[in-house]
């Protein structure tokens, strides 16, 4: 029988199609697997089942009932429960306060009856098979106690639909068994998931069913018994990505950043030679190690192992000072956190930096600046009028070129660009791109960070892909593919190697 | 339609820039209506003048909230340096070792509190409420040592006059604390919008991780705000002297943390950093000072001094909101 029919459903946001008469359904007592590559249409999707927004066309039934105007609150009443990515749990409170939270079971005197909840609350761990202690505080929970608390929060409250959005990004191998048997436990007492996920082994190991979506679109469904992990992928990324050439072969320099195991926060083992002159790659799920590693390189953080080599002498690790000093730059992912300065103009912004390569010679010549501003603004095709013109007053893509403008003006010969075209337009993004080329041309040396491939088939001579800390696999040029990089950034070849 | 737009945001850009120049303007000109005839060239010296010690206590709170913290210890160390910068006075009979070791000693100060704040990463508001109860009692307590009862310039120096001179004369009129506070508010301009270090104290209040990210070590960054406020509460604490011959650590300074805050609010400085300018800062104070005099020559209780301060330092806030409070209710109206 299915539990949830939704047929036909259409959003726009701001005249643009985000969902185009997309129909999915979920059978009681399975995982579905909802899968599509980011921007797909997938959080929209679930989205308007969980009542955030609201559909422009099409039909939603549950439980045989339609639902119309659902609204967060009347799907929660009708048993959908929705476990996010960041979790809703309070940290000051204790687990069976959470549980019970807007819920509370009161005595006589209406008084919370305390020792009910703690006995109703071991019960329902006892069913679920979690060891979770109900008088304990979350916030001494680990982040997978924290999701199955969420979970057993839902069960309480009667829910009939759970809907996982990537519930495992933060949990380790062993955490994720135990989640997975407990879903498991669940589904056979009939209760139905909607799992979203990039790890095409999580897939294989939990869905029965899964549905495609790409750009907004129904693809295809099926059993996941008879899929294979090359298919889902090629049909999620779709054929005939067309783009604009901008990419130039040119000559190599030495080896100027090279890594030999080297090992830090959110990564380890890592062992790359990047030439002078390259423009190299990086890709991986998020949270892989890509990000992570270019802040280590940088100085962000410290490297706990193995050794990093610039311009062939060790680095100080730990330092960004020092790193800026050997000629690094890193253009920040999460411009509006790691990179925007706000009450600060575009001259400013673009200063901030170079300011920092040396206390000496504290007097800051305006003209001086003003000139170099001028040229870089030129170089970039930044969009202002007037450099004294606060930075948000730019658009996104313009703000994006102040900041790499900001690098540019600190001369340095190595630049991390971390996810470089996030939030801003098709324009500029071809733009920057073009600009990597032209840079490496000049012999800089660059690295894009983008879970973006075509990004990376456009300007890359190689593409390093990156699965939970470590590098998976390196691809020259001609190797670059959507599939096969989807491929290995899933760890989908494992799969494969293991059904084969 | 344009132009009255045009015109609206030319008025709306200048009020947004000068508002504590109008703000002590309109101050100003009800001290002027009030004094009337009385007015003379002293009287209105007398505003920069008694807003020198405080004005330049101010400059380095400004400084220090410009970077996003804040230091409540400012008046107990204008009564600790101040108190033992009498006590050198008085051992060497000379200004010279008086001043270098006022500023030596507020630089100390300045160390413990951005040691602390910046390195250790305390808060600092904690930070600086425990040192300002150290300070003070620590005056107190090397007084109370002595058996004096509050710490006294010794009269019969031969260096006491040219000291009082320092504090208490005129150059052509104008006073000489008044030339010394242009000649601080002009260091302090240069250093806050023309020096690579001015630009990170901003970078700092306006969004501290990026400032990281762009290179700024901001611990030592913070470390040398507090290190600049204590060179000027160092200069302070020297002119106090100059000028009143006696540090009391009982009264001395005492409520000059909130007068400073006050003085950089009024000043247009935002309390959470990184916006505002350095010149409001001395406007801010001085409107202060005026209401001092205006109270004084009402001839009112100055017990109900502390209730006006308060009051004005409300409507500065709610005049600098305008335009935000404007926006909101033309929201809510429309919703």
């Amino acid at each position: 029988m299915k539990i949830l029919q939704m047929n036909d459903i259409s959003k726009q946001f701001f005249g643009v199609t985000v969902l185009d008469h997309v129909s999915f359904d979920v059978e009681e007592g399975e995982v579905h697997a909802l899968l599509g590559e980011n921007g797909a249409g997938k959080s929209t999707l679930m989205n308007i089942l969980g009542g955030v927004h609201q559909r422009d066309g099409g039909s939603v039934e549950f439980c045989g009932k339609a639902m119309e105007n659902i609204s967060v609150k009347s799907a929660g009443e009708a048993g959908i429960a929705f476990v996010h990515q960041e979790l809703n749990v309070i940290n000051d409170l204790k687990v069976y306060e959470n549980l019970f939270l807007n819920q509370e079971i009161l005595g006589k005197l209406r008084h919370l009856n305390k020792k009910e909840m703690i006995r109703q609350a071991q019960e329902l761990f006892t069913r679920l098979g979690v060891d979770i202690d109900p008088n304990e505080m979350v916030g001494n929970l680990e982040t997978s106690r924290k999701q199955l608390l969420e979970i057993a929060k839902a069960l309480h409250a009667e829910a009939k639909l759970f809907i996982l959005d990537e519930p495992t990004t933060a949990l380790n191998n062993e955490e994720i068994e135990h989640m997975f048997g407990i879903v498991r436990r669940l589904k056979a007492e009939g209760k139905s998931f909607i799992f979203i996920s990039h790890k095409m082994p999580e897939i294989f190991a939990l869905a029965d069913r899964y549905t495609i979506l790409r750009n907004g679109k129904f693809i295809s469904a099926g059993n996941i018994s008879e899929a294979s992990p090359e298919g889902i992928t090629k049909q999620m990324v779709g054929e005939g990505y067309v783009n604009q050439e901008v990419y130039e072969s040119r000559p190599l320099g030495e080896p100027i950043l090279e890594m030999e195991n080297l090992s830090g926060p959110g990564f380890h083992d890592v062992s790359l030679s990047v030439r002078q002159g390259e423009v190299l790659g990086f890709t991986g799920l998020k949270g892989a190690g890509s990000s992570d590693l270019m802040q280590a390189i940088f100085g962000v953080t410290s490297i706990s192992g193995g050794t990093l080599k610039v311009w062939g002498k060790p680095a100080v690790s730990g330092t960004i000072h020092k790193a800026m000093k050997n000629k690094i730059a890193m253009l920040a992912a999460n411009r509006k956190e790691n990179s925007v300065i706000p009450e600060m103009t575009l001259i400013e912004n673009t200063y901030i930096a170079e300011h920092c390569l040396s206390n000496r010679h504290q007097h800051i010549h305006k003209k001086q600046e003003l000139g170099k501003y001028d040229r870089l603004k030129q170089l970039l095709n930044i969009k202002a009028e007037s450099p004294n013109d606060l930075i948000v007053s730019l658009s996104g893509g313009n703000q994006q070129k102040v900041i790499l403008g900001r690098w540019l003006n600190t001369e340095a010969e190595i630049l991390l660009l971390d996810n470089p075209t996030q939030g801003i337009d098709v324009g500029a993004k071809a733009e920057i791109y073009k600009l990597i080329q032209d840079l490496a041309k000049q012999g800089k040396t660059i690295i894009v960070n983008t879970l973006e491939i075509p990004e990376i088939q456009k300007v890359a001579d190689r593409c390093v892909v990156f699965y939970h800390g470590s590098i998976q696999d390196v691809l020259e040029r001609e190797e670059i593919t959507e599939a096969k990089v989807m491929l290995l950034a899933t760890n989908a070849a494992a799969v494969q190697a293991e059904q084969g | 339609m344009k132009e009255t737009n045009k015109g609206a945001t030319f008025v709306k850009e200048v009020w947004h820039k000068y508002n504590f120049i109008l703000i002590f303007l309109a101050i100003f000109a009800v001290f002027l209506i009030i004094n009337g005839g009385a007015t003379t060239m002293t009287t209105v010296m007398n505003i920069p003048r008694h807003s020198t010690v405080i004005g330049i206590i101010a400059l380095g709170m400004g400084l220090i909230i410009l970077t996003g913290d804040i230091d409540l210890s400012v008046g107990s160390q204008l009564a600790l340096v101040g108190g033992l910068t009498v006590m050198v006075f008085n051992s060497t009979n000379s200004i010279l070792t008086a001043l270098v070791f006022a500023i030596f000693m507020g630089v100390v100060l300045g160390l413990i509190n951005g040691i602390l704040v910046g390195l250790v990463k305390m808060p600092a508001f904690i930070v600086t409420l425990a040192t300002m109860l150290m300070f003070r009692s620590i005056a107190q307590t090397v007084m109370n040592n002595h058996n004096w009862t509050i710490y006294q310039l010794d009269a019969s120096l031969s260096q006491w006059k040219p000291l009082w001179v320092i504090g208490n004369s005129s150059v052509l009129r104008v006073p000489i604390l008044v030339l010394i506070l242009i000649g601080v508010v002009a260091v302090m301009t240069y250093l806050s919008t023309s020096t690579k270090f001015g630009k990170k104290v901003y970078a700092i209040g306006s969004n501290e991780r990026a400032a990281q990210l762009s290179g700024i070590n901001v611990s030592l960054s913070r470390v040398m705000v507090f290190v600049i406020a204590g060179v000027l509460i160092g200069i302070a604490s020297f002119l106090y002297v100059a000028n009143v011959g006696s540090v009391d650590p009982a009264t001395s300074g005492k409520s000059y943390e909130l007068y400073a805050i006050a003085g950089v609010v009024i000043g247009g400085i935002s309390m959470s950093g990184g916006k505002g300018r350095i010149l409001g800062i001395v406007f801010g104070s001085m409107s202060f000072t005026i209401i001092d005099k205006v109270i004084n020559a009402l001839g009112m209780n100055p017990l109900i001094n502390d209730t006006i301060k308060g009051a004005i330092l409300l409507l500065a806030i709610a005049v600098q909101m305008l335009p935000i409070i404007t926006q909101k209710l033309r929201k809510a109206k429309n919703t």
